[in-house]
């Protein structure tokens, strides 16, 4: 019997996909990538054959389904604003300690949670400004990163765009992988369905990394500031200059980022909380009327 | 007019929308603020414009369609003020996502606007419109939003920013200094310069800027930790929530069955004691029979209370011979299916010899509990789609006609590999 294994879907469940729009949308001058944390589940079922072909023995189909249940947000390795890639070296072995550490406690997190074993299933980045479909250099980089993994799977969101005419804002999010026509020619897109599940509660993997935005772009700028500070030949008028571009940048980081996530955060808890209060009198009111039943 | 939303607000949207299978709605909340602007041009020395910012700093999400205006779109008052509550002041608008629509307001929103631009007392009350569109094939999907000032009578449409990091380019670093051989420059510049630096030589703005940032950070997952506290919580909650409704549900079909059972065992009482012969025949026959032959109760009817019903059982049984209640020797022989009690057969089965329980009996009325507010909704996209849009107005300004047509045939445009049908971004960037 034989067997055909298909990507048929990625379903992205819908706090994961808030984590994606918070990144995509914290920048429009550079590309931000990440990666997603999931599960692929597999479904076997058996396909009649078909009359008109005559066959007699059923095919056995396989469809597989990627489960994002969560993203971890990626420091860019390299800032050039279309250069959007990690070499699938980085990917396994992680391009610092830090990512590395942070996906694993992630992928444990996670399933200890869910009591599945979670792991990278595939990647997503912006494109700020740009359309939505993968440019040739991003389907080069998901055929990598399909080598390494067949079911890998990229994901791209596109916004900051406006129709001048029409004052209409538009925000895309498509999901691709790459195949080979032949061997040796380039690679093409593939288009895989992909559904935003919903998630009435914003999962506490979610928020984690939603966080640690903030927290990257700190160190980033640390790191770049670290690289000059330690030049010596610098005068003192440049090093007052390095520093407040520091200075600068740290505070655009603060207005920009965490002070809107704080904000977010705290509507976020009054929200539930009142929506706690709402379902506990719903609760007490139910309870009695269970008892009235009874 | 210019207008701004946070990345994080407008996220928020987002996934209240994506987690709603029906329409989703809301209100803005947020401030409008004057800017000055400053212009020296050729023709005039200075030149002060104000510029209206409406801020929106946060959203309040409906929980359903129709919560504060019914379907002729009028305003109840008082369920307004029950979901603003204090946040009342801060409404500056509202918002609407629906799926596979126009870009344009529909009949019913535009009397819901004019109503909240009164009764809030908002002369310049925003709308924000979200639509959403996919690909055949479901792998692109498209969120277009506009931002209407509807109060207006031109210009009734405002671009929608989202303030972000923008350049933070690291390339601002200097690495080398201007040469300068100057000795006088040199010292100047060590001497006061040496203000801005510790003793390690590390520039006390960083480390105080740092600062800043961390007890920043700190409090931002120290309320991460709340949130997350309160989600589970809440998630606790409505799974307790949900297990009680299903209880009663459950609780109340198990009455009703047993109601019904009660009247039943009546009825067939009183029709035995005249056609016993005839029940005998029929159970016989098949045991599902009886159910098309017997009439069915009278729903319309008061149902007797349960009390009264158990009394006249017990009365019932002490009267009658005991072998009404007992299987009869002639159909049991016949027909090994023959329930003893003929009631219970007739609730069982779904009157074509299936089987069925209570419980099936409870989900399928929930089902239709369910279904009854998402067909509504679903009459109501239905409404907007067609009719009512015929009736809109047509835009003053910017060729709307032109922009319709295209939106038509634009929108599935955009989304194909070819490219955006209105070049409003850069060409592919490969």
């Amino acid at each position: 019997v034989p067997i055909q294994a298909v990507l048929s879907a990625v379903h992205l469940e819908s706090d994961a996909f808030l984590v994606c729009l918070n990144h995509a949308l914290s920048t429009e001058k550079e590309e931000v990538m990440g990666l997603c944390i999931g599960e692929v589940s597999m479904t076997c079922f058996a396909v009649r054959p078909s009359v008109l072909k005559g066959g007699s023995l059923f095919r056995v189909d396989t469809s597989r389904i990627v489960h994002i249940h969560s993203v971890i947000i990626l420091r860019r390795s390299d800032k050039r604003k279309d250069r959007v890639e990690i070499s699938p070296e980085q990917l396994s072995a992680a391009s610092t300690e830090a990512e590395i550490s942070f996906s694993l406690i992630f992928s444990q997190m996670l399933a200890e949670m869910t009591g599945r074993p979670m792991r990278v299933v595939g990647w997503y980045h912006s494109h700020p400004h740009i359309t939505v479909w993968p440019s040739h250099v991003d389907v080069r980089t998901q055929a990598m990163y399909q080598m390494m993994d067949q079911g890998f799977v990229g994901l791209i969101f596109s916004c900051f765009i406006e129709d001048k005419n029409t004052k209409t804002g538009r925000i895309l999010y498509t999901c691709f992988q790459s195949v080979q026509a032949q061997k040796g020619s380039e690679y093409e897109r593939v288009e895989i369905p992909i559904h935003v599940v919903p998630h009435e509660t914003i999962g506490k993997v979610c928020l984690e990394s939603a966080v640690e935005l903030p927290k990257i772009l700190c160190q980033e700028e640390q790191d770049a500031y670290r690289r000059i500070h330690n030049l010596t030949h610098l005068d003192p008028v440049t090093k007052i200059h390095n520093g407040s571009v520091f200075t600068k940048n740290l505070c655009s980081q603060m207005s920009a980022i965490s002070g809107p996530l704080l904000q977010w955060l705290e509507d976020r808890l009054d929200q539930n909380k009142q929506r706690i209060s709402e379902l506990q009198q719903e609760k007490k009111r139910l309870t009695q009327e269970l008892a009235e039943l009874d | 007019m210019a207008a701004s939303i946070s990345g994080y607000t407008f996220s928020s949207v987002c996934y209240h929308s994506a987690n709603s299978s029906s329409d989703h709605e809301g209100f803005l909340l947020g401030d409008v603020r004057q800017e000055e602007t400053f212009s020296i041009s050729d023709s005039q020395i200075s030149n002060t414009e104000f510029l209206q910012v409406v801020e929106v700093q946060n959203h309040e999400p409906c929980s359903q369609l129709f919560s504060f205006y019914d379907y002729a779109g009028k305003i109840n008052e008082e369920n307004l003020k029950r979901i603003l509550k204090e946040r009342r002041q801060n409404v500056i608008g509202w918002y609407k996502f629906r799926r596979n629509t126009q870009q344009q307001m529909s009949f019913r929103e535009q009397i819901i606007h004019k109503q909240l631009t009164q009764i809030l007392g908002v002369p310049d009350l925003v709308f924000l419109l979200f639509s959403f569109i996919s690909t055949a094939n479901n792998s692109t999907h498209a969120l277009e939003y506009v931002l209407f000032r509807p109060n207006r009578r031109y210009n009734q449409r405002i671009s929608l920013t989202i303030p972000n990091l923008g350049n933070t380019s690291q390339q601002e670093y200097k690495i080398s200094s201007v040469p300068n051989t100057s000795q006088n420059y040199a010292k100047v510049i060590q001497e006061h310069g040496a203000e801005f630096f510790d003793k390690d030589g590390v520039m006390k703005d960083i480390r105080t800027i740092f600062q800043v940032y961390s007890a920043l950070q700190d409090k931002v997952q120290a309320v991460c930790r709340e949130v997350e506290h309160s989600e589970q919580m809440k998630e606790v909650i409505q799974e307790e929530v949900n297990k009680l409704k299903k209880k009663i549900a459950l609780r109340k079909n198990e009455k009703e069955a047993e109601r019904r059972r009660k009247e039943e065992k009546e009825e067939r009482q009183t029709e035995e004691k005249t056609e016993e012969i005839c029940y005998t025949q029929m159970v016989s026959v098949d045991g599902t029979a009886e159910e098309q032959n017997h009439k069915i109760p009278d729903t319309s009817e008061t149902p007797p209370l349960y009390s009264d019903v158990i009394v006249q059982d017990r009365d019932l049984v002490s009267q009658e011979d005991s072998a009404a209640y007992l299987p009869r020797p002639q159909a049991v022989g016949s027909s090994s299916q023959a329930p003893s009690v003929p009631g219970v057969a007739k609730y069982l089965g779904n009157g074509d010899g299936s089987s069925a329980d209570s419980v099936q009996l409870t989900s399928s009325s929930q089902l239709l509990g369910n279904l009854a507010p998402e067909e509504e909704e679903e009459n109501d996209e239905d409404e907007d789609g067609s009719s009512e849009y015929e009736n809109l107005p047509n835009e003053p300004s910017e060729s709307s006609d032109s922009d319709f047509s295209q939106l038509a045939e634009g929108r599935p445009a955009a989304l194909r590999p070819e490219g955006d049908a209105r070049n409003s971004q850069a060409s592919d960037a490969i």
